[in-house]
């Protein structure tokens, strides 16, 4: 076991530099630079295709691409981010502003998935083709078959245009009030997007804990354990729902940086100053460095949690050890 | 099949299937589509207009009619390319094993890890907005999930009884593959086929929303909803029947998707 | 099934709303699109009008966040209009675009016109008491024109520099190696502090976030992607602004600014034509806020590439012109508030001559021109065509322009009537720009955003700036346009220069380079609490005195219209 665990850990490096190198050559082989980018939409001012390449020269981009990427690993490796483009501060502190909106927002995005969505398939599963089961299953379909952004623009219109219960964008009021009434002000602001990001992949889990709640049921040592006496909650919950929880895992795997690339319409719809609202500022703006920056990091994340989902099937599964 | 799809499942295959008539008689609603009358913009739904109008004046249901084609055919090719690429890559990363399955499952992660949103951006900079972009857009992000799970049930089915017999018996690779892998791994082959169009219609509209999608005027439904933000409170018509649309033929697919699931591993 | 009622619950509530909510005609004079542009929507003055109250917090609104706040480094317009409250400039446009002194009181320009002195007020100074010297004014200067700085806005206008030195502590002097009119209008810019740069990397220099302030307001507060809060300079000896504070905010969507103005979190904004529009039909916008709107000197135009061999022919540029419904353009998607424009100026530019008439909107006649340039479809396809090459491009447009969308949509319309094929590509606005301007495209939808009433045309229609050079990326040449605009840069007496103006506008009619469409107006949306505003063809800033003439009716007004 120990072994597998060290082959999956080494072999997620070749894998973590294929990304990088990629995201690398794809962003210095897009057309348009950081000059270029200068001044966008409204403002008047061009710049002159020579002023450009002054520019470019100034940001060490005349220098080949082996270079400036040898350069940038460098950095990497002495945990140094660069500095970024557009205002010349590090982009770790980029970073480290936009953090808390994105992990409050996906953060509470995963609690709510996992608690609601749990008992909504454990219960559903528990008694397959039963009324609430039918139910939950129109619901479930309806809400994952919602895209994104019209479910944002029909909520934003109904509950914050027409009814005025939940504010329109952003983190908080501006001045921000202090105390329980902040607590209430920020919650209130969570609401939207926090919903908008939750309901997908909530629907798509309830399913999912559902389906695996059902095949757990007809095994054997469910209809051992009721034939011993234990109670049909207790049968549901302590064997069925634990065994169903593999493959779970290796889907929250999946799930994780699904929903941090997700929350990059949810933040422009709701002025939300995450992480992927400066990852798409940052592309548009040809910000290099925080561009790079933010690959290598979702990189990573993505990559910790596919292992992490890996590991746990194979700890279940030796069959999937072997095969690798 | 058809015979053992759950009642909601034939419904769903009732409106896909009506869908697909609606794209079939959408030429005939092409010129009404395209009519840009200035003097009828932004008009709330009426007999004459049963959808309103958009903000040049064009009939909304007539753009909604001519868009589903476009949204079908980018869903179905795109979610045909990425089965296609995903088991293909998957399929041999299972079956072959060793090296080359390092290699591949390598490939996979780099794929499944790389940041979506960067791709869909660089892409939409480089290439034509056409449809081919766009598929390939959404092919290239969606076929390392079919891969992994390809490589799993291949791995499963390698280790299974018949497989092994035909393995002793002699039977070359290929015929191996296709005589035995290949039939049992069919059923949920459909099953993810299906979830992979809802996936991609849903995907398309959501590039064409941000801006990286069809170019106006052949747009697809998300081509549609990605004018009305700017109208949302004085024309609340032109978010609500594209989103309809999309939402309906999504749900269409996804029932029939879990329909077909149902069909195929129930009397197991 | 449950879903589903509660669907068509929402869509009939939704419904019924909408029916309240029919749209009424918007109120105000509709200029008459068709005839000549007609004289300017009424300039605002109310600095004389009431009597301003002091104090109070203005809360205005940015596009997007400043990325420096080093008035050489400064990009867009997020920066001006905060640097305008902190930082004074050398000379400043008054609001009938002419230039008046500030830090610099006056100024002169030798007899050959190569060089200019300035002559600073004494007694300004820093927020850290130091007085504001010459050295201060070489010091800005000589960064801009470094290599190795990144200075958008200012580099070009001081590309001809060739000495710039202190005389003494509060006089400089600068020479140009040409002799142009309008070199005077580059020094309309803010002076950084020399000695604060002392020891520190210029790009990274601590003061780029934290400014020192030598105007009537100072930086107190800076939070990132959030707001930017200004209060008094305690240091401030000349006229003061009114209101205590002034802050910021930094909203990106334009419908989200909108509800922000209405509830009462934002006192000011700029409005897009479909929001002005709701605005009218808006009860609770009608009792807290008024549209604010005005002519500036933008406007809006279809780049043609000229070296295209489908546009390289004037009669072809004729033709296009005249195949675009500027009218019902200016009728339906700007309600009218737009003026057509027949030249490479809006119409209250001191270079425009109102006597020449744009061309009419005329498909028949354009198809005679386009018959006559050669262009006939020979292979009965739908499209024109001339020696095997068919009439079909490829127009660009910037993804997040649903305007420029809009007028392309009704412009292929056309076109293709026409039998000439026009495809509409969105490009994200970094891809897009560097096709325009290395000249790698066939027909681009633009605008053009006047920073400075500087009228000349040199570096954009001169056959000597093509690309990478500069900025003539349609790649226009004509013989006659080129004399004239040369002649204009020498010409230092202005009334001398509007005539060659006008000549040169009438060539541009009868030889356009481009479709130029028209020059729409600038609108704005105000809290009824704020006062004394001041408009010009130069927008709402960017002139002297701008938003520091503006004064507000405390904040409990704000409560109450809250409902």
């Amino acid at each position: 076991m120990i072994a597998y665990v060290l082959r999956r850990l080494a072999l997620a490096i070749p894998t973590l530099f294929g990304i990088v190198v990629l995201v690398f050559l794809l962003l210095h082989l897009a057309p348009g630079s950081p000059a270029s980018a200068v001044g966008s939409g409204e403002s008047g001012r061009r710049v002159s295709a020579a002023a450009r390449e002054e520019m470019r020269r100034l940001y060490g981009l005349d220098r080949p691409l082996p270079e400036r990427f040898a350069r940038w690993i460098g950095r990497v490796a002495r945990l140094d981010l660069g500095d970024s483009f557009v205002d010349r501060r590090p982009v770790s502190a980029r970073i480290r502003e936009a953090l808390p909106a994105t992990l409050a927002l996906n953060g509470l995005a995963l609690f709510f998935t996992l608690a609601i969505g749990i008992p909504i398939g454990v219960a559903a599963g528990g008694r397959p083709e039963g009324p609430f089961d039918r139910t939950s299953a129109i619901v479930l379909f309806a809400l994952y078959s919602m895209p994104v952004f019209w479910a944002a623009l029909l909520l934003q219109t109904l509950l914050s245009v027409k009814l005025g219960w939940l504010p329109l964008y952003g983190v908080s009021s501006d001045p921000p009030p202090t105390g329980l009434a902040g607590v209430a002000d920020r919650l209130a602001h969570l609401a939207l997007p926090v919903t908008c990001l939750t309901y997908a992949s909530l629907a798509f889990f309830a399913r999912l804990v559902r389906a695996g709640v059902v095949e757990a049921r007809s095994q054997d040592y469910v209809t051992a354990a009721l034939a011993r006496g234990v109670s049909r909650r207790g049968a549901l919950w302590r064997h069925a729902f634990r065994n169903a929880l593999l493959p779970l895992i290796t889907l929250l795997g999946l799930l994780l940086p699904g929903l941090l690339s997700g929350s990059v319409i949810v933040e422009r719809i709701f002025a939300w100053p995450g992480l992927g609202r400066l990852y798409f500022d940052s592309i548009l703006s040809r910000d290099y460095p925080v561009v790079l920056g933010l690959s290598l990091i979702g990189a990573v994340a993505t990559l910790a949690a596919t292992l992490a989902a890996d590991l746990a099937y194979a700890f279940a599964d030796p069959r999937v050890r072997e095969g690798s | 099949m058809i015979r053992r799809l759950p009642g909601s499942g034939r419904i769903a295959l009732a409106v896909v299937l009506l869908l697909w008539i609606v794209a079939a008689v959408s030429p005939f609603f092409r010129g009404r589509a395209a009519e840009i009358r200035l003097g009828e913009r932004l008009q709330p739904p009426s007999l004459v207009h049963p959808f309103g109008t958009d903000d040049l004046g064009r009939d909304l249901a007539a753009r909604v009619v001519v868009a589903t084609p476009i949204s079908l055919a980018i869903g179905l090719v795109a979610a045909a390319m990425s089965l296609a690429v995903g088991f293909g890559v998957g399929g041999a990363a299972g079956y072959l094993g060793g090296a080359a399955d390092v290699v591949l499952s390598r490939v996979i992660e780099v794929v499944l890890c790389f940041p979506v949103l960067f791709l869909l951006l660089a892409l939409a900079a480089f290439l034509p907005p056409s449809p081919a972009t766009v598929v390939l857009a959404i092919g290239l992000t969606t076929w390392p999930a079919d891969a992994r799970y390809a490589r799993a049930e291949i791995l499963k089915a390698k280790s299974l009884d018949y497989a092994r017999a035909a393995k002793a018996a002699g039977a070359t690779p290929a015929r191996i593959l296709l005589r035995h892998l290949l039939p049992n791994a069919l059923p949920p082959l459909l099953v993810s086929a299906a979830f992979g169009v809802s996936w991609a219609i849903l995907a398309e509209a959501a590039l064409s929303f941000l801006g990286v999608g069809l170019p106006a005027p052949a747009a697809s439904w998300g081509g549609i909803l990605s004018a009305a933000p700017a109208y949302i409170e004085e024309a609340w018509w032109i978010a609500l029947f594209p989103g309809l649309a999309l939402f309906a033929t999504v749900s269409a697919y996804n029932l029939l998707a879990e329909g077909l699931r149902q069909a195929t591993t129930n009397p197991e | 099934m449950k879903i589903r009622r509660l669907l068509a619950i929402l869509v009939l509530a939704i419904a019924c709303r909408a029916k309240e909510d029919a749209p009424r005609p918007a109120a105000g004079a509709r200029p008459d699109p068709t005839a000549a542009p007609a004289p300017a929507l009424g300039f605002l003055d109310e600095s004389r009008e009431g009597t301003p109250v002091e104090g109070g917090v203005l809360r205005r609104r940015l596009i997007g966040e400043p990325a420096t706040l080093n008035a050489v480094l400064q990009s867009g317009l997020p920066e001006q209009q905060v640097l305008q409250y902190v930082s004074r400039q050398l000379v400043d446009f008054n609001p009938l675009l002419a230039l008046v002194g500030n830090l610099a009181q006056r100024w002169t320009v030798s007899d050959d016109g190569l060089e200019y002195r300035f002559f600073l007020q004494p007694d300004a100074v820093w927020e850290d008491g130091t007085p504001v010297t010459s050295a201060d004014a070489v010091f800005t200067i000589r960064r801009i024109v470094d290599s190795k700085v990144p200075s958008p806005v200012f580099k070009p206008l001081f590309e001809s520099l060739e000495v710039i030195e202190a005389i003494d502590p509060t006089s400089f002097r600068t020479r140009f190696r040409d002799r142009d009119a309008f070199h005077a209008y580059a020094f309309a810019l803010p002076l950084l502090p020399a000695h604060r740069f002392e020891g520190q990397p210029f790009l990274k220099a601590r003061d780029n976030r934290a400014p020192l302030a030598n105007g009537p307001y100072r930086v107190a507060k800076w939070k990132t992607q959030q707001s930017i809060e200004l209060e008094r300079n305690p240091l401030w000896k000349g006229a003061a602004g009114h209101f205590d504070r002034i802050v910021f905010r930094i909203v990106p969507e334009n419908s989200v600014a909108y509800r922000a103005l209405v509830e009462g979190d934002l006192d000011e904004t700029w409005i897009d034509e479909p929001l002005k529009e709701r605005s009218a039909s808006d009860p609770r916008f009608q009792s807290c806020c008024r549209v604010v709107e005005f002519y500036n000197l933008d406007y809006n135009y279809i780049g043609l590439n000229n070296r295209s061999p489908l546009f390289s022919d004037a009669r072809v540029r004729r033709a296009m012109t005249m195949l675009l419904d500027r009218p019902a353009i200016v009728k339906s998607l700007y309600a009218g508030s737009a003026r057509i424009i027949s030249g490479p100026w809006a119409p209250d530019s001191p270079a425009y001559d109102a006597s020449v008439t744009p061309l009419p909107f005329d498909p028949h006649g354009a198809g005679e021109l386009l018959d006559r340039a050669g262009w006939h479809d020979s292979n009965g396809n739908g499209t024109r065509d001339r020696a095997g090459k068919e009439f079909e491009f490829e127009l660009l447009v910037s993804a997040g322009s649903n305007a420029g969308r809009q007028i392309d949509e009704i412009f292929a319309a056309e076109l293709l009537r026409a039998g000439v094929r026009a495809r509409i590509r969105p490009l994200e606005w970094a891809t897009f720009i560097e096709r325009v301007d290395s000249g790698a495209y066939e027909a681009a939808t633009l605008g053009w955003a006047a920073a400075d009433p500087n009228p000349d045309p040199f570096p954009y229609w001169h056959s000597s700036q093509f690309p990478p050079r500069g900025l003539n990326s349609s790649y226009f040449s004509d013989p006659a346009a080129d004399r004239l605009m040369e002649d204009a840069r020498h010409e230092l007496d202005p009334e001398k220069r509007r005539q060659i103006y006008h000549r040169l506008h009438r060539v541009f009619r009868e030889d356009p380079p481009v479709v130029f469409i028209a020059n729409a107006t600038q609108k704005y949306a105000f809290r009824r609490r704020v006062h004394g505003l001041v408009t010009s063809p130069l927008g709402l800033f960017g002139f002297s005195p701008g938003p520091l003439s503006w004064w507000g009716t405390p904040d409990e007004d704000v409560a109450a219209t809250r409902k």
